[in-house]
């Protein structure tokens, strides 16, 4: 652990952003997640870790009720979006994930223009006037992805001829143009070479200025680098908690550190 | 194994019994044995059916073929004024008075006047005799010239008549002396005349354009009759089908692959759609005579619903079309990757906007060869024709107007050649044959649509 620095360890204390109480999740018969509690504060970013199958993507799935679509799947608890709960029955599922915008594994660009790949969200959401606006969130988002210079001489582009790297840049791109509030990442660096994943890790902490980051990682060397909060997960429960300096060098159940020095896993 | 050169060290190394791999051992010799014999079985079977293939092409062109092309004399007719118009008023009335009965002397005359002309001695005396060259439409096609433009009357007009079939058939080869010998209506010494009038030029075979867009004929000119109404009949059949089966089958396809709730109801449906499309289409038929024609036209009186109507056609053949284009869509929608759902539903789009804006354009290669080929199937369909009655007339006239197109009494393309073939004249048999290959042109070129279409849509994701 020692790319530890890259990142300032002083957690500010923000306000909690997203709360989590006894957030239980089925599968059919399968019990995914066990009473989970969690507190994700505003303008951080926080690591789901833990090995294969332990329910932390279907726990970051949980936060923008993308598991609405998956027929046999139960959520119960209480999940909270600025003290709203967002399991309410009043709650539209479109509109919170207009405010909970959402970065999968596998870079997913629309097969359309780089431009349209941007501008869809904001055109959906009516985020945009007219067009000399639209072209402006287009470009800001492009910006703040880093990707701005490389794309910006062929915004017609198809987006599936990018790089993988770049196609995943594009993908954070459309996920911020629509203003979210937090930015909810599944494993958003697996299927990216080293490169093109340490462009997505400042990125990401680039992003903290704004938003609220939830990344689900693979790699604890990832979460050591992006992270202030890291969550472990082991078999469905919550097993620790904590700010990411203190949960890699002194973990205090075993379980942790059987995980991060990869006795488990 | 970093001692390998301390030979006898251990135990593990006693034994350097090393195969060559330059020797192919028994058993890779029976693998690869059999890896040639499953090759050449393989070519074996494509052969085959590359052999039936050509085969099947080869007599269907083979015997296709010469129903494009036709026989015409050509003659001088004089068209009496005695004969057509004894008043010689010129009034219309008076003059359609005359059937073509009162024509046949006319044409009697012509083709004497044509072989005393041309030097052909013929045995044959009688006038009703010599007309036999000529199609018995012949005096109705003369009628009409006439019809159109009685000043002609009085005057001499060369016009082109068709061929009586036999004469055809034995331009074509068809026909012989030998098998004239047992038919009525044509006598070797007709052949004669035939030979002399090929020679003197008054004979000759063109294409056949008839054939294609004219309609059909009576059982004794077979030689007038065409495909061109039946071919209408089917493009009013597919214009039903296209309007009803892609909008419904593409509707029913969202709903149950990207909406509906996955239960016993649901599978139930999606079971029951497989099962409807391995239903014999005679089935449909039955169902559609029943349903459409009993019920719905005679019960609740529904005008358009009889028999015979190319829009009954059309729901029968879109009922059987239904599920190739359900089944055909939803393995397209299935086929669209779940994370393009997923990012669409990731930006906050509603389930339908991530449909349509994402889902369904990504699937509409797939969709639309379903539909085409469903179509094509549709458009061959001949069995649930039979039930609903669209075979067993003669669909003489083109129907007038749009709505007629679709209610007018009228055959289809397959029924048509079925009508063909049943008909005891071998010039009919002659004209299934050329309907078939007519039939094929179409489905080949919906087929090619298919694949274009397929191309130009095609987007990688």
């Amino acid at each position: 652990m020692n790319d530890m620095r890259k990142v300032e360890r002083a957690v500010d204390m923000h306000e909690t952003k997203i709360s989590a109480r006894g957030v239980q999740v089925f599968y059919g018969d399968n019990h995914a997640i066990k009473d989970v509690d969690v507190e994700i504060a505003d303008k951080t970013v926080t690591a789901f870790i833990g090995p294969s199958g332990c329910g932390k993507s279907t726990f970051l799935r949980c936060l923008n009720r993308m598991n609405d679509t998956i027929d046999i799947c139960r959520v119960e608890g209480d999940i909270q979006i600025d003290g709203e709960d967002i399991y309410h029955k009043d709650v539209d599922p479109v509109q919170l994930r207009a405010k909970v915008g959402m970065v999968f594994q596998k870079p997913n660009p629309f097969p359309k223009s780089i431009y349209d790949n941007i501008a869809y969200g904001p055109r959906i959401h009516g985020l945009a006037a007219n067009k000399a606006e639209l072209d402006e969130i287009v470009e800001k988002s492009l910006r703040r992805a880093a990707i701005w210079e490389e794309v910006k001489d062929r915004l017609q582009a198809p987006g599936t001829g990018l790089s993988g790297g770049q196609q995943q840049r594009l993908c954070i791109a459309r996920a911020v143009a629509t203003e979210p509030e937090v930015l909810l990442m599944d494993e958003p660096c697996s299927a990216l070479d080293p490169i093109a994943t340490s462009q997505v890790e400042d990125l990401i902490d680039e992003l903290r200025q704004s938003y609220s980051v939830v990344i689900v990682t693979h790699s604890m060397q990832q979460a050591a680098r992006v992270s202030q909060k890291t969550a472990f997960f082991h078999l469905g429960n919550l097993v620790e908690y904590g700010e990411t300096g203190e949960i890699f060098t002194n973990p205090k159940d075993p379980r942790t550190e059987s995980y991060i020095t990869g006795r488990i896993g | 194994m970093t001692d390998a050169t301390s030979s006898g060290a251990s135990p593990m190394m006693s034994k350097p019994k090393r195969k060559s791999i330059l020797e192919i051992d028994a058993a890779t010799k029976k693998r690869n044995a059999a890896e040639k014999r499953f090759e050449y079985m393989g070519l074996a079977a494509v052969l085959t059916g590359l052999f039936f293939l050509i085969a099947l092409l080869v007599t269907i062109i083979g015997n296709g073929i010469p129903a494009f092309t036709q026989t015409f004399i050509t003659l001088e007719v004089e068209l009496q004024e005695k004969r057509l118009d004894k008043s010689g008023e010129r009034d219309l009335e008076k003059i359609k008075k005359v059937t073509t009965f009162g024509y046949n002397p006319i044409i009697q005359d012509a083709i004497k006047a044509k072989l005393a002309e041309a030097g052909i001695e013929t045995e044959i005396t009688k006038g009703k005799d010599l007309r036999k060259l000529l199609s018995t439409g012949a005096v109705g096609s003369l009628r009409t010239t006439v019809l159109e433009d009685p000043s002609k009357i009085g005057e001499t007009i060369e016009m082109r008549f068709v061929a009586a079939s036999r004469v055809d058939g034995y331009m074509k080869g068809r026909v012989s002396r030998e098998s004239l010998a047992r038919d009525k209506n044509l006598f070797p010494a007709h052949l004669d005349i035939v030979d002399a009038l090929v020679e003197e030029g008054s004979i000759e075979r063109t294409f056949n354009w008839n054939f294609i867009f004219g309609s059909d004929a009576s059982d004794s000119r077979p030689e007038q009759a065409g495909i061109g109404v039946a071919m209408l009949g089917s493009f009013f059949m597919m214009l039903v089908v296209l309007g009803l089966s892609l909008p419904v089958g593409v509707a029913a396809s969202i709903y149950l692959e990207e909406f509906a709730p996955k239960n016993r109801f649901t599978d139930f449906i999606e079971v029951n759609i497989s099962n409807l499309a391995a239903i014999p289409s005679i089935v449909f038929g039955i169902l559609g005579l029943a349903v459409f024609i009993q019920f719905g036209g005679g019960v609740l009186g529904i005008p358009g619903f009889k028999a015979s109507a190319p829009l009954v056609g059309g729901l029968v053949l879109t009922l059987m079309t239904l599920p190739t284009i359900i089944i055909s869509t939803r393995a397209s929608l299935k086929a669209v990757p779940p994370s393009i759902r997923d990012a669409a539903l990731g930006v906050g789009a509603s389930k339908m906007q991530s449909v349509f804006h994402h889902v369904l354009p990504l699937a509409m290669p797939g969709i639309l060869t379903g539909t085409i080929i469903g179509l094509a199937q549709a458009l061959g369909e001949t069995a649930p024709l039979l039930l609903i009655g669209m075979v067993g007339f003669i669909a003489s006239n083109y129907p007038d107007g749009l709505a007629a197109g679709f209610t007018d009494p009228n055959s289809a393309m397959p029924a048509q050649i079925f009508e063909w073939a049943k008909r005891a004249d071998p010039a009919f048999y002659e004209r299934a044959w050329g309907g078939i290959i007519i039939l094929l042109v179409f489905l080949m070129t919906m087929n090619i649509i298919a694949i274009i279409l397929r191309r130009r849509f095609e987007r990688r994701w």
